[in-house]
């Protein structure tokens, strides 16, 4: 951050200005695409569901919870998995705070993940999160949805099996503080998912997987877009009470 | 909702491969707008500013906390306010949950208002937030960062989002609209409420320097209204044709 271009207030306003430009048709784009996103077609869900939720086993409609949109975040935290992937976990910080809004207008947010609904729970309250989270362990969904791969899937993705073979330092580190090995650990893909429900009949809508660095992060990345350092790719999130001195 | 457009999944994943790669060629633009925000010049901060927080008085160096870079959400809570702006509450909301994320990146994130530190404290408990909530009452810091209007200013002309505005007048006197709403809300008149706007600021603390490095209002702030993304990619969208729609989370029916 050292020696950087000092100005006067009247420079700076000048640059402020050009960037705001460009800011204002980066907006209109984002606008352009948020209309395409409702272009999409939907596709009807043939198959039941069910999940395990706090209120006992319900089917993919009931999940709408009498609203007509579902906007659901896919948590990694795997059957083998001791505790929810910290980046994850960052992710979900900030859902509580919108999901009254949301609610608000017609949309039900919630999180599936796959461990069993125990371990779900067990974690949410750790976390003190009071966003619903549901369970798809023993069902088809994730793997349907693209939200897991399948032992035979992962065996075909290279990318991974490099991952596996040879992880990063940070990959390691990764796969020790959700306690399991990456081979089912990698199995999990982190992903946004919505559905529509109209006339008792669900459709799929979209999906947005990561690698995405807008909407699959945490928010406070793009909080962070805007400090003087900018976003720092090495920062990996931690779980809010395990960083050093957490109070909370 | 429109009548969906129904297709075979085969379909779906078709048009969702190439919106993916606009939405690709956003997220590269992105990159790009923040790397643009970062190469903005810095300003030296010369006035001297204090404020009023819970550990007592302090310079705006000091709201820094350890930390070397500090953003600052403008709160629309102003000093005849009895409770702060509907909105603003909203993204409050949804940035409390990630201050400690922030942090512990180097960065303090709070919030700064006009009214009497008691009065943002009171509604803190209400709302049941954690980040740091500072007062600039009686000085001038929100006059000199934009997000506050003298009278005079309402009357002949000011500037807001690098932009300069003629008068308030019109929209002061609106007996109905957004405006006239928000007022009701936050318990005084339009005048009054319109003498604050929201925005956000970056600063940057090198040695005992303190530098103004990026400020963003209006529709800039759009990012901080976290559930806005969400909505972008529910099946209604944002769905806002029947007008203001957020309410305090303690509000809502």
């Amino acid at each position: 951050m050292t020696n950087h271009k000092v100005a006067t207030r009247e420079e700076w306003l000048a640059a402020r200005r050009e960037l705001l430009e460009r800011e204002n048709e980066h907006a209109e784009r984002s606008e352009e695409l948020a209309r395409q996103r409702q272009e999409l077609p939907w596709v009807p869900v043939e198959k039941d569901y069910s999940f395990a939720t706090d209120e006992g086993t319900k089917t993919l409609a009931e999940l709408f919870d009498g609203r007509s949109q579902l906007l659901a975040y896919n948590i990694m935290f795997g059957p083998s998995y001791s505790g929810a992937c910290p980046g994850c976990s960052s992710l979900a910080d900030h859902l509580d705070g919108a999901l009254v809004h949301l609610n608000h207008r017609d949309v039900t947010l919630l999180c599936f993940s796959r461990a069993p609904l125990e371990k779900l729970q067990a974690y949410k309250r750790r976390m003190g999160w009071t966003f619903p989270w549901v369970s798809t362990y023993a069902s088809d969904f994730a793997f349907d949805f693209e939200l897991a791969l399948s032992e035979k899937q992962i065996a075909g993705v290279e990318e991974i099996q490099t991952m596996i073979k040879e992880p990063p330092d940070w990959l390691e580190e990764w796969a020790d503080a959700v306690g399991t090995e990456l081979e089912s650990g990698l199995a999990e893909n982190p992903a946004w998912i919505a559905f529509a429900l109209e006339d008792g009949v669900v459709y799929h809508t979209y999906t947005r997987a990561a690698p995405d660095r807008d909407f699959v992060v945490p928010y406070f990345m793009q909080l962070l877009d805007r400090t003087p350092k900018g976003r720092v790719d090495e920062f990996r999130a931690t779980r809010h009470d395990e960083y050093e001195g957490a109070a909370r | 909702m429109t009548a969906p457009n129904v297709a075979t999944r085969d379909e779906w994943v078709a048009a969702r491969k190439e919106l993916l790669e606009r939405e690709k060629e956003l997220t590269r633009r992105s990159d790009e707008l923040a790397r643009k925000r970062r190469e903005l010049p810095w300003v030296r901060i010369e006035k001297e500013y204090v404020f009023e927080t819970e550990q007592g008085t302090k310079t705006l160096a000091e709201l820094f906390d350890g930390r070397t870079q500090l953003l600052v959400y403008h709160f629309m809570f102003g000093p005849k306010y009895s409770a702060g702006c509907p909105t603003c509450s909203s993204i409050a909301d949804t940035f409390d949950g990630v201050v400690a994320h922030l942090n512990h990146h180097d960065v303090t994130m709070l919030a700064i208002s006009r009214a009497p530190l008691e009065r943002l404290l009171a509604y803190k408990r209400r709302m049941g937030w954690r980040f740091p909530w500072a007062s600039s009452y009686g000085g001038d810091f929100n006059f000199d960062f934009g997000v506050s209007f003298t009278s005079e200013q309402q009357r002949t002309g000011g500037e807001y989002n690098f932009r300069s505005f003629p008068t308030m007048q019109p929209i002061i006197e609106a007996d109905a609209g957004p405006v006239a709403e928000q007022a009701v809300a936050t318990g005084t008149d339009p005048a009054e409420y319109m003498m604050e706007a929201p925005g956000m600021s970056a600063f940057a603390l090198m040695g005992e320097d303190v530098y103004h490095t990026y400020s963003a209002y209006a529709r800039g702030l759009d990012v901080l209204m976290g559930y806005y993304q969400w909505l972008d990619r529910a099946p209604a969208g944002r769905n806002e044709g029947a007008g203001l729609w957020i309410r305090r989370h303690d509000e809502y029916e």
